[in-house]
């Protein structure tokens, strides 16, 4: 299942997951965003690995806001921008 | 603030490498080397312009492959598809399509600024010079630079173990439908820019000075130098040795290019 979300005046955020019973699983997050360090995108990516399926974007946002590493920067995109494409993702 | 700005770029002791033809992974694994070895010292400050011996398209650190590849495309043309340290956008390259360069510094150079500012300060100087050939670009944030007659490049910037990577690539001329056939733009990354094709406005700058690809360098070069001052440099055999290791050992390799496929 696959997600997008272009943020307005920012970068393209992408997710693709599968859905196994009520869980989200294979969670991948890419896109043409910047992050900084680089190796924050693995804890970005975790905090969804096995979160319940079919939640508002408000869950999703808050699940990813608290895995952003201290001192992790988002450039052109944000947790809230993940989770628009998360619950795109999930869209039949 | 700007004078702030003039007084760091004054203050570094840049080193010019002038633009050779190299394999993409080979530019790719440069910036690696050369960004750590400016952030340990054992490298100045450098500006870099890139040769193309081969077209390509080159990733962004974040991007997934076939999302954004048309990978029977990149085989049928025999495209190199490589991806790169930094974040941002998917761009294909031909050997005389493009010009590029990187700025290595020790990242003092961009203290108490934000990610956001810095993109703005690395290019103003091009900005400045472009103006000189009758090109009237700004900087559109967050990291474009764009122009009277449309898109002419992009940057991204990657940090390294006390070193700033600050990479542009500006489009000269476009010789073949190519890109438009071999990256996909969807519909969704297109829903801000009030447009609906693929063919996003591009504003080449050979259209726009009528000048060679070299002549271009060449004045980017010499602004850079009067302005700033630039001391001729080369690429140490030691460099180019540990290129040629991450070319083998990652740039070249599918386990980078596709780790995320």
């Amino acid at each position: 299942m696959h997600g997008e979300f272009k943020v307005p005046k920012g970068k393209l955020v992408v997710v693709d997951l599968e859905i196994d019973g009520d869980a989200l699983r294979d969670v991948r997050l890419t896109g043409d965003f910047f992050l900084y360090p680089e190796e924050a995108l693995e804890p970005l990516t975790k905090a969804l690995e096995g979160a319940p399926a079919g939640e508002e974007e408000a869950t999703y946002e808050q699940l990813i806001a608290e895995a952003v590493p201290e001192g992790a920067e988002l450039l052109g995109f944000s947790p809230q921008a993940i989770a628009v494409a998360v619950v795109r993702a999930q869209r039949v | 603030m700007r004078d702030e700005m003039e007084r760091r770029w004054k203050a570094q002791d840049w080193q010019l490498i002038a633009p050779t033809p190299r394999a993409p992974a080979e530019n790719l694994a440069l910036d690696e080397v050369l960004t750590v070895r400016v952030g340990s010292g054992e490298r100045k400050p450098t500006l870099r312009f890139w040769g193309w011996s081969r077209q390509a398209v080159i990733l962004g650190r974040f991007q997934s492959a076939r999302n954004e590849i048309n990978a029977d495309v990149a085989a049928e043309h025999d495209i190199d598809v490589v991806r790169r340290i930094s974040g941002g956008g998917a761009m294909f390259v031909e050997p005389d399509g493009a010009i590029t360069y990187s700025i290595y510094v020790p990242d003092d150079f961009v203290q108490g600024m934000s990610f956001a500012d810095s993109y703005e300060m690395f290019d103003h100087w091009v900005i400045d010079a472009l103006g000189e050939l009758g090109v009237n670009a700004w900087y559109q944030p967050l990291n474009d630079i764009t122009s009277d007659a449309g898109k002419i490049g992009g940057a991204a910037q990657a940090r390294r173990g006390g070193a700033v990577l600050h990479h542009t690539t500006m489009a000269y001329q476009m010789t073949t439908s190519l890109l438009g056939q071999v990256l996909r733009v969807g519909e969704e990354k297109l829903s801000d820019k009030g447009i609906r094709s693929a063919e996003r406005r591009v504003g080449p700058l050979r259209n726009q000075t009528a000048l060679e690809r070299d002549d271009i360098i060449y004045h980017l070069i010499g602004h850079f130098r009067s302005r700033f001052g630039l001391a001729d440099d080369s690429l140490t055999d030691d460099e180019l040795a540990e290129m040629q290791r991450l070319v083998e050992s990652q740039f070249s390799t599918r386990e980078w290019t596709y780790f995320l496929p």
